[in-house]
């Protein structure tokens, strides 16, 4: 750690995008994956800028004319236990009660969990992979067990967010503050793959930050869902998750939107899967035939090739659940 | 009954050694070889040396640091040649200390540990049991990576055995290499006063510490103290002195000041021991009648870079009755931390095999799993010349356990449409109890009735201190709650061996009983003297002295000895065990799993553990025991695993993340401990046996044996994760 450290407490928005913007800062959040990265020396920082004395960042509220905007300093708890994002957005609700434990979700916050560094092994251990600006990844001919199947390209990291993948599917929209101003980003432009960058996995550049997350109000017809499966029942990261957000009318989908978790440098969307079954009742066969379009294209390393069964079981059992 | 610390527990008032803080007190870190297998060439500490808060600084270069490191810490002198010093050069795995820093705060140790430079020649590694045997890997130890020649033991004629079977399979199984990870970290809080040495050490029992200690030191006995009367979990990764030990004690004599010095928790993944990956290759003979005719184990263990071997044959060879036996093993060197005894060294790992290789002869030949194991069940212990076991209770086990957990209905119900099955499965086992050196306890009765039970053993959270309470109030009339205990203290406690091998209670209680009779003797001594009657005619019971005829009691206050001298004190040590016999608790459990098989989760819904372990002590700390053990089989079952990395030999997942162990939410919803209380007169004066480890030993493979009923899928390498499962089934798919 460097010898020289400051930490700064942020009264404004502003005041927070004007201090993250000088190089070497980071932003506290809720500290569940800074401190740990910190710690590891993952990466250093001289300087930490809280942000959790700007209430505008907090709480869950209605927008006027409908729909929701969540503070990006809201925790996962209050996200999960909402009573109007259960009713509303279960998707969301489900991924934010699948994160972590009890203690990380009443810590952590829903910007946090949506700028949070990779689980990659040789990432967060001690390599010097590509990601830290080394010249190797050492997935590739290492053990990539918990590596991506989709979207790789000199880096094989998944995107270790549960709430991503159901905010994509929702078409949410996220605020940006930065020393220019605000801006909108679709939640779909949001992530970045390895081919655009190697270092970054969003498109923050330095001085700005996740005000809140845009929720437009669910079409009438809308079911949701977010099914993860990991190794144990609890602390741990998809080995693969998807989030399936679709509109039903006359018995048959009228969209969909199917994004899968734990599989590839970003919340991965599926429009082959989204088209297998748009149009059409959501029958045995459409499942299937969804459920296979979503593992088209997919390029397995070495040891993770069970995710292909794993990604195709995971939709035939959320597309069946949902088709109830 | 409660724990008798249960409220220090609790509350937080229990004072562990990581809890130590003493005045002025340095905090030690070591720099670790990030290199599977490296030479140190050079090791530069000057600006380490300069840095704010540093005090000492200890490295290769320090003549006492010179210290030679045994396989066994604690074996100096027995003759055997030190198999490396405490920083050798030679770094045989990642994780070898090279440097240490001792400095006002952990951040400036670590800042310090961090600006020393070192140059490493990094060496060819090998990280893989079958490569390190194949000719040209590179070496971990000189003259190769084969431990010795292969342990062999024989009985009968295998060849024979299996030309007698009706059925005859083969299967090579296989366990991963998993890691302990103990709440409480290893390390030790060390402190100088002159030419004392005074360590707070988190271990399983203080006096292996203290003598290997002073052997290492130089240093007479007397003049060092180990205390660790609380302590945070071992399972075996610490019954044995620790470089950290040795190297705070030097930090602390150069800074003359304390030191404390405990590894990180991602230290503790990598240098203080494993449970070693074993492959086992196992052949096995049965008539169509169920009788065994043969079994032949062929065993490959990874030992790490140290010799430290662990057999797993022994349930083959025991277990059940069987004429013709061969087990052959063999231990391999890689470049990874070498492994230290844990909860049942090599007996879950053999269970996994020999308990599913059971399971697949059970299905060939028809036979209900339960009737195949009640149809070999032997009296006599098989390896040790057929002497007769003191009480065998694995068919009582097999029988009872299987009425309780609905065996037959379970076995028969229908096992789901899917996506989710279901199945069970069943595992017997049995642990080879050890004896100990004779432990020495004091029981003492004061003036006012109340006592002090002052024992060596140290308390790993098994509840080791209630049960030896226990003996005493049931032998003295003592309430509990009057009943203070002093243990695992080199300085005012009396010598016994580790907490290990399921032998606390099996060791110690009788020697508790004994001093607490002798208390006892002494008391009526003293009466008799005042009564003038003889002292065979009064007894001792609720605090009072009763005469046979019953017309005379007398108070301990009106005691006059006992009031004069306050107190009575009771000293025994434990006499010989018995070795016409052969002492082996017992165990069979049950478990009940549902498989995705659309996902490959794996769910363990219910258990239930029968175990033949002697009395039943405390039947609370006694089913904590069981639970405890049955999770931890549950971890060796569905996840835990160590994973080098093959390119350069690192461990990747050295962290509580990326290793997983269970969680609340993995724990069965249904778990039943059911104790077959059998009364053993003969394996010591309390009738007691051990289960801390019996607890662990057939898990994993019960549960291996439940995913087999519920899929048809035999999955024969642990740990059955999602990802091993989807790639079975849909191997079985393409196979059809």
């Amino acid at each position: 750690m460097s010898a020289k450290f400051s930490y700064q407490r942020a009264v404004s928005i502003k005041d927070a995008a004007e201090a993250t913007g000088r190089p070497g800062t980071r932003i506290l959040a809720g500290g569940t994956d800074l401190l740990g990265c910190l710690r590891d020396g993952v990466f250093q920082t001289n300087r930490l800028v809280s942000i959790n004395n700007i209430k505008e960042l907090k709480g869950i509220r209605s927008r006027p004319g409908g729909g929701w905007r969540i503070g990006a300093l809201t925790t996962l708890t209050e996200v999960a236990e909402h009573r109007q994002i259960l009713e509303s957005y279960p998707v969301l609700a489900q991924a934010a009660a699948s994160v972590a434990t009890p203690q990380l979700r009443n810590q952590g916050t829903l910007g946090g969990n949506l700028c949070q560094r990779p689980r990659c092994w040789y990432f967060r251990g001690q390599f010097q992979c590509r990601r830290k600006g080394g010249e190797t990844c050492f997935a590739e001919a290492g053990q990539s067990l918990y590596h991506g199947i989709f979207g790789a390209s000199q880096c094989y990291i998944v995107h270790p967010s549960d709430t991503a993948p159901a905010l994509v599917a929702l078409d949410a929209k996220v605020s940006i503050a930065g020393r220019r101003g605000t801006r909108l980003v679709p939640m779909s432009s949001f992530f970045v793959l390895p081919k655009d960058s190697l270092v970054k996995e969003n498109v923050l550049e330095p001085g700005e930050l996740i005000t809140e997350i845009l929720l437009d109000a669910p079409l009438t017809g809308t079911r949701s869902t977010y099914r993860k499966v990991r190794e144990r029942a609890s602390f741990d990261f998809a080995l693969a998750s998807a989030a399936v957000v679709l509109v039903m009318a006359e018995g048959k989908v009228r969209t969909a939107r199917i994004v899968l978790g734990g599989v590839a440098p970003a919340p991965w969307r599926s429009t082959e899967a989204e088209k297998a079954v748009v149009g059409k009742p959501l029958d045995a066969a459409a499942v299937a035939a969804a459920a296979e379009a979503a593992v088209k294209g997919a390029v397995p390393m070495a040891d993770n090739g069970y995710k292909v069964p794993l990604v195709r079981g995971i939709l035939e059992e959320t597309l069946t659940a949902l088709s109830a | 009954m409660p724990r008798i610390d249960g409220y220090e527990r609790v509350s937080g008032t229990a004072v562990f050694p990581l809890d130590v803080i003493l005045p002025n007190m340095l905090y030690g870190a070591i720099l670790r070889c990030p290199h599977a297998h490296a030479t140190v060439k050079a090791v530069d500490t000057a600006k380490a040396r300069e840095m704010p808060g540093v005090h000492a600084v200890l490295t290769d270069a320090d003549p006492e640091a010179q210290i030679g490191w045994f396989s066994r810490p604690g074996s100096a002198g027995s003759g055997s040649p030190a198999l490396s010093r405490l920083f050798d050069p030679h770094c045989r795995f990642e994780g070898e200390e090279v440097a240490a820093v001792a400095a006002d705060s952990p951040q400036q140790a670590w800042d310090a540990v961090r600006a020393i430079r070192v140059e490493y020649e990094v060496l060819p590694f090998v990280s893989d049991m079958e490569a390190a045997l194949k000719p040209g890997a590179p070496d971990v130890q000189e003259g190769g990576n084969r431990m010795g020649n292969p342990r062999e033991t024989k009985r009968g004629d295998v060849e024979k055995g299996f030309a007698e079977a009706d059925v005859v399979l083969e299967e090579t199984y296989r366990t991963s290499c998993d890691i302990h990870t103990c709440v409480e970290a290893h390390g030790s809080v060390v402190q100088w006063d002159g030419d004392r040495l005074t360590v707070w050490d988190t271990n399983q029992g203080p006096f292996p510490i203290q003598a290997a200690l002073a052997g290492a030191l130089r240093m007479p006995l007397s003049k060092v103290r180990v205390i660790s009367s609380y302590m945070g979990g071992g399972f075996g990764s610490k019954l044995n002195l620790g470089k950290y030990s040795v190297i705070a004690a030097l930090m602390a004599r150069k800074a003359a000041r304390p030191v404390k010095l405990f590894l990180t928790r991602e230290e503790t993944f990598l240098a203080v021991g494993n449970r070693p990956a074993h492959i086992m290759k196992l052949k096995a003979g049965v008539k169509k009648d169920g009788t065994l005719t043969a079994l032949q184990l062929t065993g490959v263990g990874e030992m790490g870079a140290y010799p430290a071997a662990t057999a797993v044959g022994y349930q083959v060879g025991d277990l059940y009755k069987c004429p013709n036996v061969r087990i052959e093993e063999t231990m391999a060197y890689i470049n990874a931390g070498p492994n230290r005894a844990f909860r049942a060294p090599g007996f879950p790992q053999c269970s996994w095999a020999l308990e599913q290789m059971m399971d697949a002869l059970a299905e060939k030949i028809g036979m209900d799993p339960v009737d195949l194991r009640l149809k070999n069940i032997s009296t006599v212990c098989q390896m040790d010349n057929n002497k007769p076991y003191t009480s065998t209770g694995l068919r009582e086990c097999l029988s009872e356990g299987a009425r309780a957990f609905n065996w037959k209905e379970s076995r028969s119900r229908p096992k789901g449409e899917g996506p989710w099955v279901r199945g069970v499965g069943v595992a017997g086992g049995m642990w080879g109890s050890q004896n100990g050196p004779p432990a020495t306890v004091i029981v003492k009765l004061y003036a006012d009735g109340s006592a002090n039970l002052n024992m060596g053993a140290a308390d790993l959270g098994t509840g080791t201190k209630t049960v030896m309470a226990m003996i005493v109030a049931e032998e003295l009339g003592v309430p509990m709650d009057r009943i203070q205990v002093e243990n695992a203290d080199t300085g005012n406690t009396q010598f016994t061996s580790q907490s290990g091998g399921s032998k606390t209670v099996y060791v110690d209680s009788p020697a508790v009983r004994a001093a607490a009779l002798e208390v006892k003797s002494s008391l009526l001594d003293m009466a008799a003297a005042q009564l003038k009657v003889p002292a065979a005619d009064l007894n001792f019971k609720d605090g009072e002295i009763l005469a046979e005829t019953g017309t005379q009691r007398l108070a301990l206050r009106d005691l006059r000895q006992l009031q004069m001298q306050q107190a009575v004190v009771g000293v025994a040590v434990r006499g010989p065990v018995q070795s016409d016999k052969v002492v082996r608790p017992f165990v069979t459990h049950f478990a009940e799993v549902e498989v995705n098989t659309r996902t490959g989760e794996v769910r363990v819904v219910r258990m239930l553990a029968a175990h033949d372990s002697g009395r039943v002590m405390n039947l609370l700390t006694y089913r904590n025991q069981v639970f405890g053990g049955f999770i931890m089989g549950l971890g060796l079952a569905t996840m835990e695993r160590r994973i080098l990395d093959p390119v350069t030999g690192k461990m990747a997942n050295a962290n509580w993340h990326d290793y997983k162990i269970p969680t609340a939410k993995d724990v069965p919803a249904q778990m039943t401990v059911l104790p077959i209380d059998l009364h053993d007169t003969e394996c010591n004066t309390t009738g007691t046996k051990g289960i801390g480890e019996p607890a662990m030993i057939p898990s994993a493979a019960a549960i291996a044996n439940a995913f087999y009923h519920a899929t048809g899928v035999r999955i024969t390498a642990a740990p059955i994760t999602p990802s091993q499962v989807l790639t079975l089934l849909a191997e079985r798919k393409t196979k059809g």
